[in-house]
């Protein structure tokens, strides 16, 4: 049994498994305005309750589609239920009608809601692999789209809805729900991420405005044909650049659909006690017989609220057996798909020299992982059957193993007697973590989904500029200009006098 | 017509009918003319007060009208009636819609112009336009009262004094269309004298003295210029590249089927280039050349030779020689407005090939002039500060006699508005080209003369050329009042017989295969099973709307008259969709006024101090322009919003009880989509 404080992080639970690449935000409007302070006709979710964990979160949805929201989600195919009474349903991904979790769901016709617009509230489990999910699910629907900060509030002003007294401290809402806002961006846009789209946003305009100069001045000017091939080109790249990063950035979908965490290692290194010590339960066959595991065994797991989908696989070693053989290939094929390997080594087998040890353990690697995957990176060192160390020598490897260089981490642990498991938990969750990124802090999921969204309008609207370019520049350049207001929204407005003084810093106009 | 002229030229300020208007127009350009024929139109009686009767739309630089962006002004301002679109059927002597092969929403309608045409038909126009008189004299100065303490604003117009012997005549509103004629002074060489055109005497000091000292307004300096005129005959035609007009002219005009001048008759351009020659004069002449040295801010659009040469040497910059009219022994040289000294400019010409013995007729020139910071004007182009002023044109930091007239246009409309006391109104960005110039000009300002590009325009799908009469003439009608019944009524048959051609192009569904019977030659890359309606296929690139008459004759050959259009709509469609809901978002947030005269530094809601500065600087009119604004934050919108909504409901309370001329007013304003406060 686990000592109690490792069950708060390691909650052995089976995780609800979803389609794996569902497409987020499968219809997506190309004229989404701002909500600069009117009421749209679209609708809006967004989580109400704070970030943070939390035992039950509502996220509130608001706006015409909020019915069908509701019916699509709550499994109520035929009546609403009755205004402004709980009901307890299960929750469902609307395409695949996957159980995404069980809660009270609330529908608030108009007028008679906080907005004034119908409205519906989803009380769910806290945990953000669920609140993601369900973000995910509503951000799939058509006409629905992530509320920009004080939006609800905005239009419930706009309903008069708010007393003025109430109003007074709107505008002091938004200043500080923008200035979060803002200094979150800040946070995220001073990486590589912001650097990206600052790049993306700085090509599109030059693109934008050498097609306006080829739009209104072509015809009197000396404007090179080679202008709008240049452009064609760039719109291409981003085109394809944007999309790859859409794909590449998994981490949204790690969360949702669980990170795969592959345990592999030669046989007998205790790879399958390691999986059934982390989930508390005898999921994969144990014997001392080397080559027990001969296939694949998937378990799903909730480390500190984020989805796992933990693999054992067949140890990895020459063996005639034909059976043996495919698990082993198997064994391969999940390694280099796995988002975190952890690697298992019989303690008993390290050379007792460290440098020794740290040599045998880096060869060992090179015969586990994949070419690719160095430096490991996303690599844990589990070195197990500490039990079968004498005295110090336990706490002498662990202190040389750390001092080597090009190792990943290493957890000293025994299945067995479950020593330094606790240790080998943390790590593994601050792994897990880092692989998904933290939902807690500054809710980037809510800023994710949003940026997500807006890319995804860029790419659709650079679609637009393909389809256009030989039949219709005008419509072509809308197809730009959209793109360019999508990723505006991540990195801030671009109006026509920025495009005016490119043209004009580009091409020597003189009608 | 010569008899006309004369007609037109007899009127002295002593034989005036009466010494009391409704509405004075100062200035006979481009804004003067659609000024004056725009308040007449609306019904008030409109004097118009010019220097010389015969300068009246006289083309004072390029002999030619429309273009890119321009060309949607033009379609703009014949669909509320304004003249400049039939002038230009009229005096047009090369017609070519430019970027015919980049979509309909950017096309280009533009023509070449006589000269004399162009001024004959205009001074016609105006002399045929009821209730309108043309005045030749100068005006000395305003005259100005106290406000009407029911209205904002500090000041009030109340008429003109005229330069000989102190007469006074008295308006409820003026409008100003000086042109460049505002402290202008003529650059040439080193040689620089007052005025605003050569030839024309200087307007009086006393104007430019009362708009900034007695009115306070703040004004700013920009320049322009024109090129020297050529001898036609002196051009060897041999080394220019000539270039066609369009072999069917089409006119500007929604009322015309066809323009004056038969397509064969239609003349040449010709296109030559610079050479490094020309970089070499330019240099050797800098020293001579007091406009070039001055930091005045000049077009970048449209810059003298000087400058671009300056500016992107080593290159090659294209001429284009224009003809000036049917009998004209000139051509204009269209991108070599210059200013230096008359002997370099014929040096230069010189180097440019076909011109090495070309002659000049007149030499090019630079003009300085005070333009009024547009800032400070409603949306009805009114001086805010002042009651009853009206500004137009070049005055505004314009350039070109499109956006010229599209502002004379609207401030005539709106002066005969406010002389006959009916409530402004705006053209909103999201409807028109006009409402895109009006809103830049007032809410951001001019730091060059400002033209128009459709890169201006947000709504470029929606706001097509094409379909101006649908978007202006209806509303001009029934909602402003300066169209014609019968322009209305045409516009009226226009827009039912497009309707039912849409309607009856939807209710066309045919499966794929059935259509490909139809129309064999058309690929179909639908499947099989779908169906497709008319529209549908008129999205094709391929089909057009005869294709689908002489399929469907029955119920579409009575539409074909429209095919262009329709085709434009049908693939427009998807578009103007998408862009509806952007567009309506924009005209609520239009549709929320903010007073005029609110003390942005004292008003009690929680803004920074930054904030009010902006606001008080451009002191938007609406939430919308606010909005627009760079340096205004969400926060400061909703706080505006709040301000608003509690001020509205505030004053509507009491009011209610008593009717009044002014609750009228309220009233329209809430109803209308893009009325303005007063």
């Amino acid at each position: 049994m686990l000592p109690s404080v490792h069950r708060g992080i390691l909650k052995a639970a089976v995780h609800t498994l979803r389609t794996r690449g569902a497409p987020l935000n499968r219809v997506m409007s190309i004229c989404d305005g701002v909500p600069v302070g009117l009421a749209d006709a679209e609708t809006i979710f967004a989580l109400s309750s704070g970030h943070g964990r939390c035992g039950v979160a509502v996220v509130r949805v608001s706006g015409p589609a909020s019915a069908t929201a509701l019916r699509s989600m709550a499994g109520l195919t035929r009546s609403l239920p009755p205004p402004r009474t709980a009901l307890l349903r299960s929750i469902t991904e609307p395409q695949s009608k996957e159980v995404l979790d069980r809660g009270l769901v609330l529908w608030f016709p108009a007028p008679h809601s906080f907005t004034g617009e119908d409205s519906v509230e989803f009380h769910i489990h806290g945990g953000p692999a669920v609140i993601t999910a369900v973000l995910q699910a509503l951000g799939s629907m058509p006409g629905m789209r992530p509320a920009e900060a004080g939006e609800f509030t905005r239009r419930a002003f706009q309903a008069e809805k708010l007393g003025l007294t109430e109003v007074e401290g709107l505008g002091d809402l938004i200043h500080a729900e923008t200035e979060a806002q803002r200094r979150q961006a800040l946070r995220q846009m001073s990486g590589d991420l912001g650097r990206l789209y600052q790049d993306w946003s700085h090509k599109l305009k030059r693109c934008l405005a050498h097609v306006e100069a080829f739009i209104d001045f072509s015809e009197d000017e000396l404007i090179e044909d080679g202008v709008l091939t240049q452009v064609d080109k760039s719109v291409c790249d981003l085109q394809a650049d944007i999309e790859r990063h859409l794909k590449d950035e998994r981490r949204g979908e790690r969360l949702r659909s669980g990170v795969q965490v592959v345990i592999a290692g030669a046989t007998n290194a205790g790879k399958s006690s390691l999986l059934n010590t982390i989930c508390q339960r005898p999921a994969a066959i144990v014997s001392p017989i080397a080559g027990t595991t001969r296939d694949v065994v998937e378990t799903a797991l909730d480390i500190g609220g984020f989805p796992v989908l933990l693999t054992d696989t067949a140890g990895l070693r020459d063996s005639p057996d034909l059976v043996e053989r495919e698990g082993v290939r198997r064994a391969r094929e999940r390694v280099e798909q796995a988002d975190l390997t952890l690697v298992v080594v019989d303690c008993a087998h390290l050379p007792s020299d460290a440098q020794e040890a740290a040599a045998f353990l880096l060869a060992h690697l090179k015969s586990i992982l994949p070419e690719t995957a160095f430096p490991p990176t996303r690599c844990l060192l589990v070195l197990n059957k500490t039990d079968l160390l004498h005295g110090d020598q336990r706490q002498k490897l662990d202190w040389e193993l750390r001092r080597v260089c090009g190792l990943p981490p290493v957890c000293l642990i025994s299945c067995h007697t479950n020593e330094g498991l606790q240790d080998f938990v943390t790590v593994l969750h601050n792994s897990v973590k880092t692989l998904c990124g933290d939902p807690l802090s500054g809710a980037p999921t809510l800023t994710q989904a949003r940026h997500r969204a807006h890319l995804q309008q860029c790419v659709t609207a650079l679609a637009q500029y393909q389809q256009y370019r030989d039949t219709d520049l005008a419509l072509a350049a809308e197809g730009v200009r959209l793109a360019l207001t999508s990723l505006g929204r991540i990195t801030g407005r671009v109006g026509p006098e920025e495009i005016l003084d490119i043209i004009f810093k580009d091409f020597c106009i003189g009608k | 017509m010569t008899f006309r002229f004369l007609l037109l030229a007899s009127r002295r300020a002593g034989h005036l009918a009466r010494q009391q208007y409704d509405v004075i127009v100062v200035g006979g350009g481009h804004a003067g003319a659609e000024a004056a024929a725009a308040a007449a139109r609306m019904g008030a009686e409109t004097l118009l007060v010019t220097q010389k009767i015969h300068t009246i739309g006289v083309l004072s630089c390029n002999p030619s009208l429309g273009g890119i962006g321009k060309g949607h002004l033009v379609k703009e301002i014949d669909a509320l009636d304004g003249l400049c679109g039939r002038a230009g059927d009229w005096a047009g002597i090369y017609f070519s819609i430019l970027n015919r092969k980049k979509g309909p929403a950017v096309w280009g309608p533009r023509a070449q112009l006589d000269r004399q045409r162009y001024r004959e038909f205009i001074q016609a126009e105006l002399l045929g336009t009821p209730r309108l008189t043309v005045l030749e004299g100068s005006v000395e100065e305003l005259q100005v009262t106290e406000p009407n303490p029911e209205e904002p604003g500090h000041h009030r117009v109340t008429g003109i004094r005229l330069a000989n012997g102190s007469h006074q005549i008295s308006a409820r509103s003026v409008v100003l269309t000086t042109g460049t004629f505002l402290s202008g002074s003529l650059f040439m060489g080193q040689t620089t004298s007052p005025g605003g055109r050569i030839g024309d005497a200087p307007s009086s000091a006393g104007l430019s003295y009362t708009l900034q000292e007695r009115l306070g307004l703040r004004v700013g300096r920009l320049r322009t210029g024109t090129p020297p005129r050529i001898v036609k005959d002196s051009v060897d035609f041999s080394l220019v590249e000539p270039h066609l007009p369009d072999k069917h002219p089409t006119p500007f005009s929604f009322l015309n089927t066809h323009v004056r001048c038969k397509p064969e008759e239609q003349l040449l351009c010709y296109l030559t280039c610079t050479t490094p020659g020309v970089e070499r004069v330019v240099r050797e002449s800098l020293h001579l050349n007091c406009h070039i040295q001055q930091d005045t801010k000049g077009p970048r659009y449209c810059p003298s030779i000087e400058s671009r040469v300056l500016r992107f040497p080593g290159r090659a910059h294209q001429v284009w020689l224009e003809p000036e009219g049917v009998n004209s022994d000139l051509l204009y040289p269209q991108g070599l407005s210059m200013t230096m000294p008359p002997d370099m400019q014929l040096l230069l010409i010189r180097e440019i090939p076909g011109m090495q013995r070309a002659e000049i007729h007149t030499p090019g020139y630079g003009v300085q002039y005070d333009f009024v910071c547009p800032t400070q004007l409603s949306p009805a182009l009114q001086v805010k500060s002042t009651q009853g002023l009206f500004l137009a044109g070049q005055i505004n930091g314009t350039t070109g006699y499109e956006e010229a007239a599209a502002q004379g246009l609207w401030a005539g409309v709106n002066a005969a508005r406010w002389a006959l006391s009916m409530p402004p109104l705006a053209l909103s960005r999201t409807e028109s080209y006009i409402g895109v110039l009006i809103d830049d000009l007032i809410s951001r300002g001019v730091t060059e003369p400002y033209r128009m590009f459709t890169s201006r325009a947000e709504f470029r799908a929606s706001l097509r050329p094409d379909n101006a009469d649908l978007r202006l003439t209806l509303k001009g009608f029934e909602e402003v009042g300066c169209v014609s019944s019968l322009r209305y009524q045409e516009a009226v048959r226009v827009r039912d017989s497009l309707q039912e051609a849409l309607a009856a192009l939807q209710t066309l569904t045919l499966s794929a295969p059935n259509w490909t019977k139809k129309l064999p030659n058309i690929r179909i890359s639908e499947v099989k099973t779908t169906s497709l309606t008319g529209v549908d296929l008129l999205q094709y690139r391929d089909v057009s709307f005869e294709m689908l008459a002489s399929a469907f004759p029955e119920c579409l050959s009575r539409f074909t008259e429209f095919s262009q259009r329709l085709k434009i709509e049908a693939v427009y469609r998807f578009h103007c969709e998408l862009q509806k809901k952007e567009i309506e978002r924009i005209q609520k947030e239009e549709n929320m006024a903010l007073p005029q005269d609110i003390d942005y530094f004292s008003l009690p809601v929680s803004l920074s101090q930054e904030v009010r500065e902006i606001l008080d600087r451009f002191r938007p009119s609406t939430l919308g322009a606010a909005t627009r604004l760079q340096g205004i934050t969400p926060a400061a919108i909703v706080n505006l919003l709040q301000y608003v909504y509690h001020t509205g409901q505030k004053e509507r309370g009491p009011r209610r009880n008593k009717p009044d001329h002014k609750e009228d007013r309220e009233e329209e304003l809430c109803a209308r989509n893009a009325s303005i406060p007063q």
